[in-house]
């Protein structure tokens, strides 16, 4: 129930303040953090990692209270919101882009396209994605624009009033079309292949030749985004120092401090990151977005500027996980023992690099699984389409295989009448295996921890 | 959100009156569950929002004449913890249930569901199935509709943009009908169906009669399997014969093919609903 | 404008905003109490969750003027200058919270569940549950958390997970 003698006064407050201006709006008094002062802190020896102690997360009594403060909690006095017009078309030559409209906008302060942006260009392995589209977009997420403006939804506003120009280009989305000889090139590079891997390691005729059973299988899987729970975002202050502080929920800062220096043409010095709790990372905020270009929107304005992704922006704009096609072929002796296998990885990487080089050689490399192969061929490929970036997601490339090499085992199983335990078992690294890179690998443990989790989630009683 | 002006009127005639006077640039507004998420979408300003949430009218379910009358501002939680929907129409808590999550059923309203008319609405199914009338409130007065009438295509009802949906009634001769509702969706929270069904039938000396079945998602709006409603009528149930029925509704459905489901995989959903319903109503009755 | 008042966490506050400012919105940005968060603003994910009446709702999805003159309870009006609330301090024990943003929500429809002081399952607590999004955590720590803070305030007991089931 309201306290009806306090909602008299405050009323009583509102009527008096009203008539000297009608505007005004009553200041908020800022809130008490409302917590125990006495603070009850585990013993230290509890905090220090010895094993089998149970540990407490040091900022879980934060994020309880609701007093962690992610980027969009902070605000600073002055300070703009930013918005990034997408392209919304999956290819096209940008004819014109027409910001002078938005600029009228009621409360737009500037307004920032790609050519503005000195270096227009990042990535961590080829620089190939532009900050903002200026002269060819590569998919419907690329941003052509950005607005600053007092309010989140006059940017938004203003974002409607932007024109831009296309002469749309086909589009390019299934990545088997894009590697053929004649398929659009989406960099103008001879080929949309930008990255590839071999692996080669024994005879791979030769273990063919010897194996009772060839199977053969494809296996694809789909483009997963990270879904943070906290999207992108990121506070950009330029001062007078011609210094620029970044808020930024950017998970690698060392890295984004190098690269916002470079788009930016300045000496990293002048760059200040100051890292804030991240609500959700999971690879998808490992390279810079919006930072230059909030950056450049607070050198235009003298405020500092705010960009936080709205939910669409970050399904559409933000990198993902890469969808694989990858065709299996393995040869078993009739006991179950691989002879050879031979992988080819289809890896569909999106209108821009990103961490794609970094994913395709941790899926070839894991392609063949935890087991004995002696006879491998992996050949793997990133392949440009104009698509949504695609990008380091937990596994880097590990877990599209697992799914694949792990599925292929168990068709095995099933066709040879072994039990899939059984067949994995037989095959899996053993102490002094050598990886397909030829790495001995020391104290394995597959088959052990294989036996005891079959053990202890009743694998026997499940088969059944 | 684009600027509107916002009314909330204290009684219904007032917001009838504010109806009137904003059309056709007005918008009621109640759970907001869907509407908001719209309006946070559009570039237009909707013009004027007349907010029914603390219209006292247009709440509370009651024993009236007619049937079970329950009005338009009932909440899904409201629904789920009501008694006399417990005991006279059980159907509809499961059918009240399975709307979003917990933070949707508090705000989201029936009547909300049944005007928002998407294809894959909760409400719909049941409600059909029991021959529910909807009261409609305008400028010359009150109107009662078939939930057939009211639908009239995807997020398209007949109700007029100066119109208020009062009340659901459930006829008094279908309460205590046996009736069963069952949701087909990618998980159990916050998912819209990829197929639903509700069905009600009475069992008289072994024999069925009255039978309903009503299908959401799978058509422009929740329709009638009636084929397949009279394959049964006034027949004994048997296994085989509903086996009959629930392939039967597969041809009266039109199950689209989207990224949550295929046509084919809907199709298989549409028969395996129908043949649960139809048996779970069928134990209900003995 | 139009003048909202609310009783939140207990006082009642006061703020002049545009009709089509939202719950969540006033909270945080006229009110500042950025507990609750903005995850999706379209009322999927639950990360801004808080107590209208006593009943849970996306304040995303609910205009202040909806709210005005009633109590809203925020995941800032849990703990008192004395002590932690079972709930946060059972999140926090058990390390229920990772990266922390879904934490707020989640605590705040755990409060709204345990006030409704029915026996609780493990199928209910992921019911009641089902729409808050947590990306890091699993849901398992979640659920343990929330079955640690029901047993600790109800003295009652969740029953043990049936080891097979899903």
């Amino acid at each position: 129930m309201v306290d009806e003698t306090k909602l008299a006064e405050k009323q009583e407050t509102v009527e008096t303040l009203r008539k000297v201006d009608d505007d005004l709006r009553l200041p908020s008094v800022p809130e008490r953090n409302f917590f125990p002062k006495e603070i009850d802190i585990a013993p230290a020896r509890l905090q220090t990692p010895a094993i089998g102690q149970r540990a407490t997360r040091p900022d879980g009594r934060l994020h309880g209270l609701g007093q962690t403060k992610y980027i969009d909690d902070m605000f600073f006095p002055g300070m703009l919101h930013a918005k990034i017009k997408r392209a919304g078309v999956a290819h096209a030559k940008i004819k014109s882009i027409d910001v002078s409209e938005a600029q009228k906008m009621p409360g737009v302060q500037a307004t920032l396209i790609g050519s503005e942006i000195p270096v227009n260009s990042f990535g961590p392995s080829l620089q190939d994605q532009p900050l903002l589209a200026d002269q060819v977009v590569r998919h419907a997420g690329d941003g052509i624009a950005a607005v600053a403006a007092v309010t989140e939804q006059q940017a938004l506003d203003a974002l409607e009033k932007i024109k831009v120009v296309y002469e749309e280009l086909p589009p390019v989305f299934d990545p088997i079309e894009a590697m053929s000889e004649d398929a659009i090139k989406i960099h103008n590079n001879d080929s949309n292949i930008y990255a590839s891997k071999t692996i080669i390691k024994g005879d791979i005729e030769q273990g063919f030749k010897d194996s009772d059973y060839i199977f053969e299988r494809r296996f694809t899987t789909q483009m997963v985004e990270h879904v943070p729970m906290e999207p992108h975002a990121s506070i950009a202050e330029w001062d007078a120092n011609g210094r620029v502080t970044l808020h930024s929920s950017l998970g690698r800062i060392t890295l984004g401090r190098a690269d916002i220096a470079r788009t930016l043409e300045m000496p990293i010095n002048r760059i200040r990151i100051i890292a804030t709790v991240v609500g959700g990372n999971f690879g998808g905020k490992n390279e810079i977005t919006t930072e230059p270009i909030i950056s450049l929107l607070s050198k235009k304005t003298g405020r500092p500027v705010k960009c936080v992704f709205t939910r669409e922006d970050e399904f559409i704009s933000s990198t993902t996980r890469h969808p694989f096609i990858m065709d299996y072929k393995t040869g078993v002796s009739k006991e179950g023992k691989i002879l050879a296998r031979k992988v080819r990885i289809v890896c569909d990487g999106g209108a821009y690099c990103s961490w794609t080089e970094t994913t395709l050689g941790k899926a070839s490399i894991l392609s063949a699984g935890p087991y004995n192969v002696e006879n491998l061929h992996v050949d793997a490929y990133a392949v440009y389409t104009t698509k949504t970036v695609t990008g380091a997601m937990r596994g880097f490339g590990a877990p599209q295989v697992c799914f694949a090499y792990e599925s292929h085992m168990d068709d095995i199983a099933a066709e040879l009448g072994i039990e899939p335990l059984e067949i994995r078992l037989m095959n899996a690294f053993n102490e002094g295996s050598s990886s397909p890179t030829g790495q001995v690998l020391e104290s394995v443990v597959v088959s052990d921890s294989l036996i005891m989790a079959t053990e202890r989630f009743g694998w026997k009683e499940w088969q059944k | 959100m684009q600027p509107f002006d916002f009314i909330q009127p204290d009684t219904i005639d007032g917001t009838i009156t504010a109806l009137s006077n904003h059309t056709p640039n007005v918008r009621i507004l109640n759970g907001g569950t869907d509407y908001l998420v719209e309006l946070k979408h559009v570039h237009q300003s909707p013009g004027v929002i007349v907010d029914i949430s603390r219209l006292t009218g247009i709440k509370g379910i009651s024993l009236i004449d007619e049937g079970l009358r329950i009005g338009s501002g009932v909440t899904h939680t409201e629904i789920m913890s009501n008694p006399m929907v417990k005991e006279h129409v059980p159907a509809m808590i499961d059918a009240a249930h399975v709307v979003g999550a917990v933070q949707t059923r508090n705000l989201g309203t029936i009547g909300g569901n049944l005007v928002t008319c998407v294809p894959s609405m909760d409400s719909g199914p049941t409600l059909m199935a029991l021959d529910a009338q909807v009261t409609i409130l305008g400028p010359n007065g009150k109107r009662q509709s078939s939930l057939q009438d009211f639908f009239v295509g995807p997020r398209k009802t007949s109700l007029n943009i100066d119109e208020l949906l009062l009340d659901i009634i459930i006829p008094k001769e279908n309460l205590g009908k046996p009736a069963k509702f069952i949701k087909f969706g990618l998980r159990k929270g916050q998912a819209l169906a990829l197929v639903n069904a509700a069905s009600a039938l009475w069992l008289r000396d072994g024999k069925c009669t009255d039978v309903r079945i009503a299908l959401g998602a799978v058509a422009p709006v929740v329709i009638r399997a009636k084929k397949a409603e009279s394959v049964l009528e006034g027949n004994k149930l048997t296994d085989n014969l509903i086996d009959e029925a629930a392939k039967v509704a597969i041809r009266e459905a039109k199950p689209i093919d989207d990224f949550r489901a295929s046509k084919e995989y809907r199709n298989d959903l549409i028969e395996i609903a129908v043949r649960r319903t139809l048996k779970s109503a069928m134990l209900n009755s003995k | 404008m139009t003048d909202i008042t609310l009783n939140v966490n207990g006082e009642v506050k006061t703020a002049s905003v545009p009709p089509e400012t939202t719950l969540l919105k006033m909270l945080r940005e006229d009110l500042n109490f950025t507990g609750a968060k903005i995850g999706c603003d379209v009322g999927d994910c639950g990360a801004c969750t808080v107590l209208v009446d006593g009943l849970a709702v996306n304040a995303c999805l609910m205009l202040a003027a909806q709210a005005n003159g009633k109590e809203v309870l925020t995941i800032e009006g849990l703990s008192t200058l004395d002590k932690y609330h079972p709930i946060q301090k059972a999140f926090e024990d058990v390390a229920a919270l990772q990266c922390g943003f879904c934490g707020p929500g989640m605590i705040m429809a755990t409060k709204a569940l345990i006030d409704q002081e029915q026996e609780l399952t493990r199928d209910q607590i992921k019911d009641a549950l089902s729409g808050n999004l947590c990306r890091c955590t699993g849901y398992t720590k979640i659920i343990d958390g929330v079955i640690d803070a029901y047993e600790k305030i109800t003295g009652r007991k969740v029953p043990a997970r049936n080891p097979r089931a899903a």
